[in-house]
């Protein structure tokens, strides 16, 4: 009996890839190959570039530079063309006689000297890539983000990613994205590998992360390479500069809500470089000098430093401190922030194979103190992450990314302290939880042929719940329980606790995440991609509101809530066209998440020891159509993004029984916009002088009106419909902006520039939200519209130094 | 406490940058379901014999006609223990009373509801309240310095578990404010509960010297609280930062059509009253 017509057409496929990459990399070591690797950077500021291309000139030999700026390429002994590019840079090219390996570090120049990071530029977004697998990602760079008008004048990478398809928010002033119909707490962000918890400074008004200190953003909405885990949704992948290392130098701004200061330049002789950006509000400033008692202030501190330890080691050391702070009248301070930092060493083993250790701690914390009622609170998440990872270039056709991580998670959802003997409150602590969250991966890039590039990886995460805390016990084993007679769900009855020790797991789970996706290049101009992945997220938000506070704490899972798996699936079309000018890309996704955790009606998450109680376990669902058409040359470029999308959850009732939330019903999600069109531009006029426009038009978020009134205590009582079955009207808006260079700066080597932005140009009153209740006077009902921005106008200087 | 902890976030993202007006919205009609508001509340020191249960019919939300009494319905309390019942009288304009309640602490009462061809029952206990021990007012507490607001104090009992409902009402003013507090953080302590009207209400004012507030403290059920929190979270609207608005419902179900159940709740209180008239600082 032949044994293979028992194999099923997941192992066929597995055996033939196995096979076509031995005979791949078997013809690569058939002839004697060498490799040709460095790194390249700037050469203005000696900044590495991530995703700059290497390629040998008529062949299809090339690759890209990882996030140290290293390359590696291998090919057959011989004479080449060597051609390095990157967007918005001249390509060099170097004759090389490949007959031996070789190491060249390369140096590339912007492409005007006049140009430079701090004076907005007409930088290019990036054309389609084509004949990568990777799909589904947007790449940024700090130009563009800068060259979006913005409100208060404020650059902000998060505003600026919500124009492109598929990154939605969650109305004007909340904090957070949306990506592909998920939720704000499926995005891993990391800013330099670090976790960042919370993204907003001021509720969400601004975002945590300060451009000027800011090199390459990256959001992965879909087929997440297997290096990353942990969330279902995206992952944002924001990289710090490592500092100038040739001249020391001064950036800065001063804007209508918050200054900025950037000093950078090299350090230890010609190892190293440093960065030191911090920025300030200074609402609290005028809000004093205005004779307010409120006050409102956030900062931020972004530190690097790196050292070249040899040719083959080199070492980084990146933090981050952020903090907002408010003081309403005395009667209450709230402060929150980020807090992270990494060390990590890359070490080149051999031309081929490149290696990077990162050891990071994050830390996110809020705090509350009452004056008046004498007790503050407290809540924190720190977790620990060692991770490891390598890559190598095997040959011209195949090249190998492998490692592992461990993250340690303390999570301390709450503790309530007294502040003085008198006070009428008596202290708290909810229990602390602890895990442990593990991954290893292996993902392969492999170029089946000149026109088939596949990516396959595989990651398998495991995560456990460790002891140290009691777990209670239900009747029935029922957190939650539906009572039939009134129609609700109530909170289970507690039998009993069991103590687990600090050394024990809990509960432990373990998933096997494939990663997979295709391009296939149709001709010089055109590619189709596909692709699957598979995700696991451990760690969970709890938020019952439709916009995330600052207050939300994160909680893990363990014996009562399950990790979210999502499984998700999309195609796309790219295409450059009119000589690489215009670029369109559509995408098209559909993905479920199991698990996905909803609140009871009346749920209460504040101070609360025993989640389960409150929670039921449902799932997600999102599908959705992209588009993406960009001018990327010329004084005019800029882009259209359409998005037509749904996303939707449902929760049964489950072991708490009854039919679930909202009868059992799929039912929108808060961030479920059926329509979703950005255009934006920029145009330069001269040298002095460009703009720079922003047109939004969205459907309105879902929300919950009321579908009657009674009368109950002498009060009109609003009675509620189906959640999420009505709209807010539409949001739309237009923005404006404009960059002015002096032109008696231009030959110096103080820069400056000026830039006026209009938000909101038409004044529409967006509607945050709407809420019904009772005139006090008249006794009727009325709804009452809030709206966060009107039309704002703002003047920012920026300078360089 | 908790509630107050969540409505910082709405007072700040308002005071941040906003504005706010009113607009017309259209609204879903929901299915049209009777109004229990069976609050049998006994105040200390009185009898306790006249109860009066109000029945009436929810409206289209911005219906400001339609007249929702309901009338010829019956409606008869019984004792869970002794079997007596208290047949409740239709007064023809929505209200049913008795005379002759006799109100026990801690006791299981049922409520039982005919009208149009349906049953509907309720079951809940008496719960007890504390005394109010003193009242007085101040500026330097509460969201605003400057405004009056007027202090109520007692202690919570040793045994957990209590729960509360406050009223308050300015004479002269339309509508009552309602609060809720329960044990969990405060429990045995003396509690200083404070109440005013900041200035940013833009229609009302401040207390001022002179005016008089009512204020009624209710002992109430954890059903009830639970109940009664969600339906005070929910006036005058939701803001992003609060939970999304449910169908509040009570404990009076529709025993011939469970779908058809009634707003509204069964209470049973013991209940202080006093009243306070701010005087010159």
């Amino acid at each position: 009996m032949n044994s293979k017509s028992h194999l099923n057409p997941a192992t066929k496929t597995i055996v033939w890839l196995l096979r076509a990459f031995f005979l791949g990399s078997m013809l690569a070591m058939g002839q004697t190959s060498h490799t040709i690797s460095g790194t390249v950077t700037d050469k203005s500021n000696g900044e590495t570039l991530f995703g700059a291309s290497v390629f040998l000139v008529g062949t299809t030999i090339g690759g890209v530079t990882n996030e140290y700026g290293f390359y590696s390429i291998t090919a057959p002994e011989g004479e080449y063309v060597f051609t390095i590019s990157y967007m918005g840079y001249n390509d060099v090219t170097i004759n090389i006689n490949l007959n031996q390996d070789i190491k060249s570090d390369v140096e590339i120049a912007e492409f005007s000297t006049e140009l430079d990071e701090v004076v907005v530029t007409a930088e290019e977004p990036e054309r389609a890539i084509l004949q990568k697998p990777e799909m589904s990602v947007v790449k940024m760079n700090v130009g563009t983000i800068k060259q979006t008008p913005v409100v208060l004048g404020e650059v902000d990478v998060l505003k600026a990613l919500q124009l492109l398809p598929g990154v939605t928010n969650n109305g004007e002033g909340t904090g957070g994205f949306h990506v592909r119909g998920g939720a704000q707490d499926q995005n891993l962000v990391l800013l330099d590998e670090a976790i960042i918890y919370n993204t907003s400074h001021m509720f969400g008004f601004f975002s945590v992360f300060n451009a000027d200190a800011i090199k390459d953003v990256k959001l992965y909405k879909g087929g997440i390479p297997a290096r990353f885990g942990g969330r279902v949704s995206s992952v944002l992948d924001i990289r710090q500069k490592d500092g100038n290392s040739k001249d020391f130098g001064l950036t800065g701004g001063i804007g209508v809500i918050s200054s900025r200061l950037t000093a950078e330049g090299p350090v230890f002789g010609d190892k190293g470089s440093f960065l030191i950006a911090g920025r300030r509000s200074y609402v609290d400033l005028i809000l004093k000098a205005a004779g307010e008692d409120n006050s409102v202030a956030f900062y931020d501190l972004n530190l690097k430093t790196n050292y070249s330890i040899d040719r083959n080691n080199k070492l980084f050391l990146s933090g981050y401190f952020g903090r907002d702070a408010f003081d309403f009248d005395g009667i209450f301070e709230n402060s929150y922030g980020n807090a992270s930092g990494n060390l990590r060493w890359n070490h080149i083993f051999n031309d081929r194979l490149f290696s990077n250790l990162s050891a990071i701690v994050s830390r996110y914390d809020y705090y509350l103190n009452f004056d008046q009622e004498d007790f503050e609170w407290v809540s924190s998440i720190i977790n620990y992450n060692l991770k490891y990872d390598l890559k190598y270039y095997w040959s011209d056709v195949f090249s190998l990314d492998f490692g592992a991580n461990g993250i340690y998670y303390d999570f301390d959802p709450g503790q309530v302290q007294p502040t003085s003997p008198d006070s009428p409150v008596n202290p708290l602590k909810l229990d602390q939880k602890r895990a442990l969250e593990t991954g290893i991966y292996m993902n392969a890039e492999h170029k089946l042929t000149d026109r088939l590039t596949a990516q396959y990886g595989l990651r398998y995460s495991a995560f456990s719940r460790l002891g140290g805390q009691p777990i209670t016990e239900y009747a029935n084993a029922q957190p939650v329980v539906y009572n039939s007679t009134l129609g609700i769900y109530e909170r289970g009855e507690a039998i009993g606790e069991t103590e687990f020790a600090r050394g024990d797991a809990i509960e432990t789970f373990g998933n096997l995440e494939p990663r997979v996706s295709l391009a296939y290049l149709l001709n010089e101009d055109s590619s189709i991609k596909a692709g699957f992945s598979r995700a696991a997220q451990y760690i969970h938000l709890l938020s019952n509101t439709s916009s995330v506070t600052p207050l939300d704490v994160w909680t893990p899972s363990g014996p009562f809530i399950e990790p979210q798996l999502s499984n998700q699936y999309a195609l796309g079309y790219f295409r450059n066209f009119l000589n690489k000018a215009y670029s369109l890309e559509v995408e098209g996704y559909y993905k479920t998440v199991d698990n996905r955790i909803d609140y009871i009606d009346g749920s209460e998450l504040i101070g609360q020891n025993t989640i389960e109680t409150e929670i039921l376990n449902g799932e997600m669902r999102a599908y959705g159509l992209e588009l993406l058409l960009r001018k990327n040359e010329g004084d005019l470029t800029g882009w259209i993004a359409y998005t037509l999308s749904k996303s939707e959850q449902r929760t049964p009732g489950g072991i708490a029984g009854g039919p679930g939330i909202n009868n059992g019903d799929w039912y929108n999600t808060f961030f479920d916009r059926t329509h979703d069109v950005s255009v934006s531009g920029s145009y330069r006029w001269n040298d002095q002088w460009s703009f720079g426009a922003n047109m939004i038009f969205q459907t309105g978020r879902p929300v919950t009106y009321p579908n009657g009134q009674y009368e109950y205590e002498d009060l009109s009582i609003a009675s509620y419909a189906q959640r999420n079955s009505d709209r807010l009207p539409a949001y739309h808006r237009v923005d404006v902006s404009a960059t002015f260079k002096p032109r008696r700066y231009q030959h110096k080597r103080f820069k400056g520039e000026w830039v006026l932005s209009i938000y909101n140009l038409y004044h529409r009153k967006n509607a945050a939200a709407i809420s019904f209740g009772q005139n006090v006077e008249t006794g009727a009902n009325e709804a009452t519209r809030t709206a966060i921005f009107g039309i704002v106008p703002s003047l920012t200087y920026n300078f360089k130094f | 406490m908790k509630s107050r902890i969540k409505t910082i976030f709405a007072i700040l993202t308002v005071s941040l940058a906003s504005c706010t007006d009113v607009v017309d919205v259209e609204v879903q009609n929901g299915p049209e379901r009777l109004v229990v508001e069976a609050s049998l509340d006994w105040e200390k020191g009185t009898a306790g014999n006249v109860q009066t249960i109000r029945l009436r019919k929810s409206t289209p939300f911005f219906d400001t006609k339609t007249t929702a009494d309901v009338t010829g319905a019956s409606v008869v309390v019984t004792n869970d223990t002794s079997g007596e019942t208290f047949a409740f009288m239709d007064q023809n304009n929505g209200i049913y009373r008795t005379t002759n309640f006799r109100p026990v602490l801690g006791q299981s009462y049922s409520l039982r509801i005919e009208y149009d061809g349906e049953v509907y029952t309720a079951r809940e206990t008496m719960t007890p309240v504390t005394d109010i021990t003193n009242v007085f007012q101040d500026r330097a507490e509460g969201f605003d310095d400057e405004a009056l607001e007027v202090h109520v104090v007692f202690t919570d009992p040793p045994e957990e578990g209590d729960n509360y409902l406050f009223r308050f009402q300015r004479e002269g003013d339309l509508l009552p404010d309602l609060e809720v507090a329960e044990d969990e953080f405060i429990n045995g302590n003396e509690i200083d509960w404070w109440y005013e009207i900041d200035d940013d209400n833009e229609n009302l004012e401040p207390f001022e010297p002179g005016d008089v507030v009512n204020i009624e403290m209710y002992g109430i059920s954890r059903p009830y609280y639970d109940y009664i929190k969600i339906l005070i979270d929910q006036l005058g609207g939701v803001g992003i930062f609060e939970a999304t608005p449910v169908a509040v419902k009570g404990n009076c179900i529709n025993e011939t059509n469970p779908d058809n159940y009634a707003y509204g709740y069964f209470r049973l209180t013991e209940v202080v009253k006093t009243s306070y008239t701010f005087l010159e600082d």
